[in-house]
């Protein structure tokens, strides 16, 4: 990576440590807070059953310097954990590329062409910058779902916050794009486009898409998670919750991570083209 | 007797039961057409399944709102005061359910025309994916607005 590209990641930590740092704890949602301790990190798990504890995510919470940091501990570790996982195994294919594609390198070629074929025919040939965010994107959110197929691990976008923040990132990424293809002035016409009168209903529908690619993806993971939890609690956890899992899972696990990738790479296209 | 908890049970019931109605008319739609579509034009058929299966995915997000908001009720507790107690939860059942049935649908139709325009026009799968989930995507608007207006019920008015 070139020194730009290190300056813009030293700089978007230190935002994003600052804004953790001031930014008011919203109660939206279901948090369970762990008790907090004046020294250090404290991580208490109370002893609670799978049923009650099936919304609500798992918190660190600790003091520095007198102000409260809080961190959701489990999303916050599995979701490292992905990106181990795939950072591991793009390190290792890259470093054994051969002409003749082995197993695992074909796996990951069908996976670039594949979405490489996409952006071209939806953006055209001399796009291909955005095949590293949307190919990413996908990749990303797949495997995350995917992890959830396993025992004891719970999947990173089960927390509203991992859906949020892969849409704030696409929303950005459409808005900078629109702004760079129209220019600023026809940009904001844009908004007021048929009629006049439109132009607070359009800023809402943008708003509504952002809000429904995030909603869309949380609402499918972890409603799968509670259906699977009470139909299994009905059947005295017999045979139904593994199918049940791997149809969640792996299934709509599948599906909704692409679709969120092609509702990104449509919104950069109207973005960009009209 | 406890009205609050009997609204809440009773919100849930009417966010799935009707924001359910709308995601399965719809899907059923797309599913229709892709089936037509194949049986016209079965060297498409891969391309025709997928745009079904992202076409689906989409009609669904209303149902699955009102699942989020059913669960919210049910695993939630009652607030505010009196009367109140009884409106908040039903109110948001009945914003997230009536609210999710028309989207439901809508989307379904949107891609079930565009399932047979692929059957009819296969070199043009890329162009009607695209105007599918851009139609989809402004027609499932008012689905966020019940959603948002549901939350904001259970939340915010509440306390």
């Amino acid at each position: 990576m070139s020194k730009k590209h290190w300056i813009a990641l030293l700089v978007i930590l230190l935002v994003e440590v600052g804004l953790a740092w001031k930014a008011p704890v919203l109660e939206v949602g279901l948090a369970w807070k762990a008790p907090v301790v004046e020294v250090g990190l404290v991580w208490k798990v109370p002893e609670e059953n799978m049923a009650e504890k099936i919304g609500k995510v798992q918190q660190w919470e600790f003091k520095v310097k007198g102000h409260n940091v809080v961190v959701n501990s489990r999303t916050a570790l599995t979701s490292f954990l992905v990106m181990g996982i795939l950072i591991v195994s793009a390190a290792g294919i890259r470093r054994s590329l051969r002409k003749l594609p082995g197993r695992w390198q074909s796996v990951f070629e069908l996976i670039v062409g594949f979405f490489d074929g996409l952006i071209r025919d939806t953006l055209g040939p001399g796009n291909r910058r955005y095949l590293p965010l949307i190919g990413s994107l996908f990749v990303f959110l797949w495997v995350s779902n995917l992890i959830g197929v396993i025992p004891t691990f719970e999947e990173p976008t089960r927390d509203l916050n991992v859906p949020m923040g892969c849409m704030l990132v696409v929303l950005v990424v459409v808005h900078a794009s629109a702004i760079r293809a129209k220019g600023l002035k026809n940009y904001i016409k844009g908004y007021a486009q048929p009629f006049v009168v439109l132009l607070p209903l359009n800023v809402i529908g943008e708003m509504a898409k952002g809000v429904s690619l995030a909603f869309r993806l949380f609402g499918n993971v972890l409603g799968g998670a509670i259906i699977i939890v009470v139909i299994s609690s009905l059947v005295r956890h017999i045979l139904l919750p593994v199918g049940l899992s791997l149809f969640f899972g792996i299934f709509v696990g599948t599906i909704q991570a692409f679709v969120f990738a092609m509702l990104s790479l449509t919104y950069i296209a109207v973005a960009v083209n009209d | 007797m406890d009205f609050g908890e009997m609204a809440r049970y009773l919100g849930a019931g009417i966010a799935v039961g009707f924001g359910g109605m709308g995601a399965g008319i719809g899907e059923g739609m797309c599913a229709q057409e892709a089936n037509a579509a194949i049986a016209r034009q079965p060297k498409v058929s891969d391309q025709i399944v997928r745009t079904m299966l992202v076409a689906q995915a989409v009609a669904e997000t209303p149902a699955i709102f009102a699942l989020l908001v059913a669960f919210m009720l049910v695993f939630g507790e009652t607030a505010g005061e009196g009367l109140v107690r009884l409106a908040i939860p039903l109110g948001a059942g009945i914003a997230m359910g009536l609210g999710g049935l028309g989207p439901g649908v809508g989307a379904g139709i949107a891609g079930a025309k565009a399932c047979e325009g692929i059957g009819r026009q296969p070199h043009l799968s890329g162009l009607l994916t695209r105007t599918m989930l851009i139609g989809q995507a402004i027609s499932q608007s008012t689905a966020v607005y019940s959603l948002v207006i549901a939350l904001l019920l259970i939340f915010v008015i509440g306390q």
